[in-house]
Order: structure tokens, then sequence, then C-alpha cells
């Protein structure tokens, strides 16, 4: 079962959606393991976590979190929770009672990017130019890398971690210590860092208005231009045959199945939206993506029909992030103003 | 939703110049204001503050070839998180270390198009050590990147030398940049508002800079590398003519003029032209237009290194009409 989008229902009304005001820009948003709480965090430092069902529960108390800004959220791979990371250099556990516990602390160290991996209860959190990595209640510290850490992420084994630097990747195992890294290099600011879901391929966005891409087995690259604007957000869609992007005002794709997408276009289709596209997200599962524009619009597409419907309407706030439930009926997304948003699309 | 451009501003000097000493005193001043300051070296300051931001000072290149196009990457960054704090601010300050080029500083903010629609670079502010300067620039061309560089200099630690010394200097420092504003100090004591908020790199206002254009400063010492030269005309600039050569310049010469800047009398234009460059970055505008009586004289001003001042000139009068 999933959203029809050809159905008329979809043009003629906007979706179930609550949107709740913090009066702080939201970094980050995520799901619980089970779906049933969404939590965001804000430029406040503070993470606030709500029913994800749309009721008329009102905005709760934020937890107590982060100094500053709070400027990561996640999914605790290791428990019922979420893990938030700020430009107080704190990287917090939030329980599901709401209980806030510090994992680690790095002065004058911001903790900007987090990935989780259930299956083997692994954490990893950037923090300068180091990784910190809590795998199964062990702590690693990976680092330093030449630069401040852009982005990392988890193979979908769990296996390795991927770490975005200037001048390129670094890949290194959790599983083996001793194993040296990998280098992927190309020079310049990678921006975002995603790990295709069948370990082939490496992409990042760049600072300079493309996408580079690297094939893990031949280690050879390819990079992708054209972008009016440096690309801050990847995402593959759970079968790995797309790499879809930011940075454009339709959803714009990279195929990725058979040959690759060297010497051919990207597969681009849906409505023309308001502005660019900021932030993309891929279904856990099926054939959807969602985007967030720099206007404040969403909009869902659905790569089999390749048609796209307008979820929220432009109103001149960006959309920072966007995340998809578990189950992939929800989405929540948040905005520069300040609005917490879920959205539910099983009308 | 158009907000406000933060204004940044530079804050340049070698070492032990007094930097540290003025963010101290922006830091714990009662001012009424915000402001966040990003250093390189957390724990220097005394101010326990947490709008006090470390930066690596991580430089990168960019693929184009182009090896003037060095981006402070973590600047963006940095800025772009702090944009995303609920708080606002009257301002950011960045330091830049003693031994820093203050040029991939400036050039972030001609790069960015994030930094650019959330911030202003306003301004490049240098402190001057007036005891050590001149065996500084012995030392390497920091001291001399950081002055060329500069809107305005606070030439510091004067109580440390006699007048004559301080003379010396100051002469030192107008010869490499002419156009900059001096202020003497002593432990870097200086009101705000003569180093924040100037507006230096505003092309609406690089008119308020027009007296110094016009003050023709005496002839350089030959044998100094770095120095600042300004040519002007009466007769209208042929517009293409300027584009191919100021273009071609940059590209040639651009990793040794620092800064430039002009405004010019195009032929027919209703509006004033204005321009300004940091290595081979150029950007530009139409500013005011000239009012009845107004005499149609264009200005350029450079400050570079081994400037052919001859082949400056000879260049731009080429382009007149």
């Amino acid at each position: 079962m999933k959203p029809d989008l050809g159905a008329p229902g979809w043009r003629e009304t906007l979706p179930p959606q609550r949107a709740l005001g913090c009066g702080a820009p939201i970094t980050a948003t995520a799901f619980s393991a089970d779906g049933a709480i969404v939590a965001f965090a804000a430029g406040d430092g503070g993470v606030r976590r709500l029913p994800a069902a749309i009721d008329g529960s009102a905005l709760p108390e934020a937890d107590p979190a982060h100094k500053g800004a709070a400027l990561s959220l996640i999914a605790d791979p290791a428990g019922p929770g979420f893990v938030s990371g700020g430009d107080d250099g704190r990287l917090l556990r939030h329980d599901a009672d709401g209980t806030v516990s510090e994992i680690a602390s790095h002065q004058g160290r911001w903790v900007e990017r987090l990935a989780g991996h259930r299956g083997s209860r692994t954490l990893a959190a950037s923090a300068g130019k180091f990784v910190l990595v809590e795998r199964a209640g062990a702590r690693r510290e990976i680092g330093p890398y030449p630069s401040t850490v852009s982005d990392l992420d988890l193979a979908r084994d769990g296996g390795r971690v991927a770490a975005a630097h200037y001048g390129g990747v670094t890949v290194t195992s959790l599983g083996d210590p001793a194993a040296s890294p990998r280098r992927f290099a190309w020079r310049g600011s990678h921006l975002a860092l995603r790990w295709s879901p069948d370990l082939k391929f490496l992409a990042t966005g760049t600072q300079e208005n493309d996408i580079h891409v690297w094939r893990l087995a031949q280690a050879t690259d390819m990079r992708m231009q054209g972008y009016p604007s440096k690309v801050k957000s990847l995402a593959w869609s759970a079968d790995a045959r797309f790499l879809f992007t930011s940075s454009q005002p339709v959803f714009t794709a990279w195929p990725f199945a058979g040959k690759g997408p060297e010497g051919k276009p990207p597969v681009q289709f849906g409505e023309e939206g308001a502005g660019l596209i900021t932030v993309v997200a891929t279904h856990p599962a099926g054939d959807f993506v969602a985007g967030g524009y720099d206007s404040g619009e969403i909009q869902l597409g659905d790569m089999q029909t390749k048609r796209s419907v307008v979820l929220r309407l432009a109103d001149g706030s960006a959309i920072n992030c966007i995340a998809w439930s578990p189950d992939g009926w929800k989405l929540a997304a948040g905005t520069q103003a300040g609005d917490q948003i879920v959205i539910d699309l099983r009308r | 939703m158009a907000q406000p451009q933060v204004p940044v501003t530079v804050l340049t000097g070698y070492l032990g110049a007094g930097k540290t000493t003025l963010l101290n005193r922006i830091l714990s001043e009662q001012h009424g204001k915000k402001y966040a300051v990003i250093v390189n070296e957390f724990g220097e300051l005394g101010v326990d503050n947490d709008l006090v931001v470390n930066a690596d000072e991580e430089v990168f290149e960019m693929n184009n070839g182009c090896i003037c196009c060095t981006v402070r990457g973590d600047l963006i960054r940095i800025i772009d998180g702090l944009m995303k704090r609920k708080e606002k601010f009257d301002g950011i300050l960045v330091e830049t270390t003693g031994l820093a080029d203050p040029g991939p500083v400036a050039q972030t903010f001609f790069i960015d198009d994030d930094v650019k629609t959330q911030t202003r670079l306003d301004a490049i502010v240098t402190v001057v050590d007036a005891r050590h300067f001149l065996g500084q620039l012995e030392q390497g061309d920091e001291a001399e990147e950081q002055v060329a560089f500069a809107d305005v200099i606070l030439l510091n630690k004067t109580d440390l030398v006699d007048e004559a010394e301080l003379a010396r200097v100051e002469a030192k420092i107008r010869s490499m940049n002419r156009f900059a504003r001096i202020h003497r100090t002593q432990k870097s004591g200086i009101a705000l508002d003569a180093i924040l908020d100037k507006h230096a790199f505003d092309l609406n206002r690089i008119l308020e800079f027009e007296p110094d254009f016009l003050e023709h400063g005496h002839d350089h010492e030959h044998e100094e590398e770095i120095q600042s030269f300004s040519v002007s005309a009466e007769r209208p600039v042929d517009p293409d003519k300027f584009r191919i050569w100021i273009g071609a310049l940059l590209q040639l010469r651009g990793q040794d003029i620092f800064r430039c800047k002009g405004i010019l009398a195009i032929d027919g234009a209703p509006r004033r032209f204005v321009f300004q460059g940091v290595h081979m970055l150029m950007e530009s505008d139409w500013g005011t237009p000239w009012k009845p009586g107004d005499a149609r004289t264009s200005k350029l001003v450079f400050i570079g290194r081994n400037l052919d001042v001859e082949n400056l000139r000879r260049g731009f009068q080429d382009c007149l009409k």
C-alpha cells in the first residue's frame, strides 16, 4: 500500500498536517525508532519531542539541552529516544521519558553531524576534526581528519564510517581498528556525504556547485556539474538506483542502475516548485522522495509515476530539515523561522 | 523574508600587536550590542563568553584552477551555524592568526552565496605594533600584506616609541596603503564606531571614501614592494574597453593586486559605475546618479605588490573615450 499521487484529492487539498512554531530556526528533525515520537532540534538549544500523531497536543517544553544552538539530531541507535549535538560541544542522549544525559563534551568544537546504525547500536558524531563513535557501549575517537568533518555517514551494514572533509572522504573500519583508513581524494570542500545503500558508491555535494561520486570497488570517480548553487543535501533511493540532490527547482536524480550515470542526463520530474530544493529525503523503503524548498514549500514525488504533489505551501522561510517516519507514512520538517511540521500522508 | 545582513569585521595583525586586547575590550565593554567573535585560538581570550567561536582557519583551494580562489570553508560553516541561533547579532568579528593572509577571508565573502545573503563584509581592520612593525616587515610577507588589505589601521602601542619613530612607522604604512584610515592607539583603546560598521566594502557607499582618492600621495620609495596607487581621468570611460582591460589585468596580475576599487564615469551613462576587487575576484554595480554640475571624474585605486604603475596608468588611459 502506498500513496497514489494521481488521485484527485492530492491536487485539491493539502494532506493533514500540523505546524507548531518555536521562534528559533529548526536545525534537525527525526522520528523515534518506533515512529511514535517526532523530535526537533532548534537554534535556541532546545530539543522538543511531540507525539507523531496529528492530534491537538500543544508544543511541549523543550528538553533542557544545549547552551547555544542544537545543531544535529537523530533517533538513538541504541535506545528508544534521541541523540542531539550542539554548538556548545555537547553530545546528549534524550531518553524516552525526557531524561537527558551527556555522552561527551568537546569544548570549543561544534557537534554538527550525527549518524546512527540500529543493528550494531552504532552512533557516530562529528566534533571538529574528530568523529566520536559509540558502538554497543564502547567508545572510540577517530581523527584528526585533514579539516573539520563536514558530514558523515555509516555504511548500511554499520561496519564503516565515512567522513567528508577538505580534499575528499575518508572511510574507516569500525570492526577492525587496525585496518588503515581509505582516502578518496578530490580537491575542494565537500558539504554533504551519502553512502549508497548497496555500498558501491560514495557521493558528496560540493561547495563548487557539483556532485562527486566515487565507485568504491575500482576507486574511480565521476563528477556531475550544472547546479546553480552548492549542493548541501543528497539522498539515495532505498534500492540504490537513484541519487537525489538538492539545489534544483524540481526533483533531480542521477541514475545508478546498470552502467551508472556517466554520459546520461539526470532524471528530473515533478512540478517546478517555488525556489530551489534545500533538502531531500527518500522514503525508507519505497519509491517516494520528499523535497523541502528555500521558499518553505514541500513536495512529494513518486519515482514510478514521475508525479509530484505539493504538501505544504511556500511561506518564505526555508525548509532546513526533513525526515521520514520509519513506516514511511509521515514526514517531519523544520523551517528557518521555527515551524515544526508534521505531515500525514495517509489521507 | 529579507533580514538585514550582519556586518562582519575582519581583524588582522601580527602576533602580539594587540588583537586579543581589542577583542577583550569589545566583549567586555558595556555597549549594549551583541557581537559574535570567531577566533583561531580558543581560550586565549580572557572573557568567558559563549559568543566566542573557535575556527581552525581552514583554507581550501577551489577546483577551478585559480590559485587566488582560496576560501575559508570554516567561516562558511560557522556563519551558517551562527545564523541558526535564536539570538541575532549586531556584528561578527573574525580574528585571523598573526601569520594569516587576509585574502581568503575576504574572498569568502565574494564567493559563497549563503554568506553573501546573510552577512556583509564590513571592513578589514589591522592592528600594527608601533614598536615592532618595521622589524616584522623583515620577517616575511604577512605584516605588510595585513597592512595592504586594511581599511582601518590601529597603530597601537604608541606609548612604547617616541614621536620620531612613530612618524617613521606611519610614513612606512602610508607608503604601502595610503587609503586606510590610521588611528594611533595605546592598549588597543579605540571607540568602537571607529572600527565597526564602516561599510568599506559597500559598493553603494564607496563614494564615502572619495576624499582619500583625491589625496595624491608622495612618491613612493622605489625599493618598496607593496604600494598603493590611484589614477583619475576627466574623459568618459569606454565600458567595453574597460571591461576587457580590468578583466585581463586581474586575471594576469590578480595575485599581486590585493585590493582595487573605483568609480567610473561611463560614456553616456547617467549613473556612476562602482566596482571593487580582492585579488582576482571583482564585483560591480551602478551607483548614484551624476547630478548636473558634478565633475564627471573617474577614479581607480590599487593596492598591491610590484605594481607597474606606468603600465596601469597607460592601460586605464587607453580605456577612455
